[in-house]
C-alpha cells in the first residue's frame, strides 16, 4: 500500500505541471487544434486528465483517511520534514497560522460574495424623488445557485454606472487560490519558526 | 489565578555539561536522536524538551535529571 500510495502522489505531482502546461497550451492555441492532425494527441491528454482526476479523487480519500500518508504529503508538498520533536511543534504552530489565515480568507471572501453595491441613473421619467441617480447597497446569500438566477427581477429600469454583484471569480480560481495560498502560508510559517529556532 | 498556574521557566546546564564531556552540539544531537538545532534551542532556553528527551540526555550524561533540568527559582 505504501510504495503504490507514493508511486501515485509522484504521479499526480509531476503531472500537475504537466497538466497546467496543456491547459495552457490549449488555452492559447484553442481555435483549430480539435480539427488539426494534432486530434489524437488532443484526445489521449483529455484521457490522461480524467486519470489524473480519478488519481486525485482517490488521493483526498487517502488524505482523510491515513495519517502517515497525510505526513507524506505534507513532505513533498512544502519540502519539510519533522526529524525530531521540536520540528513537529513547530508543525503545528505553521499548521495553526495557516488554519487562521485560511478562515480569515474564507470569511472576507464570504463577505465578497454576499455583497452588492450598484451606482445608477435612472430614465427621467422613473425619477425617484426627483432624483435620476442612485446608489443601492444589499447582501445577498442563496443556499443553491439555481434559486437566485431563476428569481424574476422587479427592479426599476436603470442603467448601471457601476456595479458590484459578487465575486468576480470563478469558484475554481478560488479554490487554486485557496490552495496555493495553503501551501505557501505552511512553508513560510515553517521556514519562519524553524530560522527563529 | 493562582501562582502555581504561572509558567514555569525551565533552565538546563545543557551547555555545562557539554562542555565538560567536550562534546559538540552535533554529536550531542545525534547520540540523542533530534537535529542540532534542537539543541542549540533547548541550550538558549526557547525550547523545552519533552520528558523523553530529557531523559534521554540524562542518561546520556549519567546525571539525574534534576541535575540538569530544573526550575529557574530553585536554581536562585
Amino acid at each position: 500500500m505504501k510504495r503504490l500510495d507514493a508511486i501515485m502522489l509522484k504521479v499526480f505531482l509531476w503531472g500537475l505541471p504537466v497538466l497546467a502546461g496543456w491547459a495552457l497550451f490549449n488555452h492559447i492555441f484553442d481555435t483549430g487544434l480539435a480539427a488539426s492532425p494534432m486530434r489524437a494527441v488532443y484526445n489521449a491528454s483529455g484521457f490522461a486528465y480524467a486519470l489524473w482526476m480519478l488519481l486525485s479523487v482517490y488521493l483526498g480519500v487517502r488524505l482523510i483517511l491515513s495519517a502517515t500518508f497525510r505526513d507524506r504529503v505534507l513532505a513533498r508538498l512544502t519540502f519539510i520534514r519533522e526529524r525530531d520533536e521540536r520540528e513537529a511543534l513547530l508543525t503545528g504552530r505553521a499548521t495553526k497560522t495557516t488554519l487562521m489565515t485560511s478562515l480569515a480568507i474564507l470569511i472576507f471572501l464570504f463577505c465578497l460574495s454576499c455583497f452588492q453595491v450598484s451606482f445608477f441613473k435612472l430614465p427621467p421619467g422613473e425619477a425617484l424623488d426627483g432624483k435620476t441617480r442612485g446608489f443601492s447597497l444589499g447582501l445577498k446569500f442563496s443556499l443553491l445557485k439555481d434559486f437566485e438566477a431563476n428569481r424574476t427581477d422587479t427592479a426599476l429600469r436603470r442603467y448601471d454606472v457601476y456595479s458590484y454583484d459578487g465575486l468576480p471569480v470563478s469558484s475554481s480560481a478560488i479554490i487554486l487560490l485557496l490552495i496555493v495560498w495553503q501551501v505557501v502560508s505552511y512553508n513560510c510559517t515553517m521556514r519562519r519558526l524553524t530560522r527563529q529556532g | 489565578m493562582g501562582r502555581s498556574c504561572e509558567p514555569l521557566r525551565i533552565v538546563n546546564r545543557l551547555n555545562v555539561l557539554r562542555a565538560e564531556h567536550r562534546i559538540t552540539q552535533e554529536k550531542l544531537a545525534k547520540e540523542v536522536g533530534v537535529t542540532r538545532a534542537t539543541i542549540v534551542a533547548i541550550e538558549k532556553g526557547d525550547y523545552n524538551p519533552s520528558l523523553g528527551l530529557a531523559f534521554r540526555i540524562s542518561r546520556y550524561f549519567r546525571r539525574d535529571i534534576n541535575d540538569i533540568f530544573f526550575v529557574e527559582e530553585e536554581e536562585k
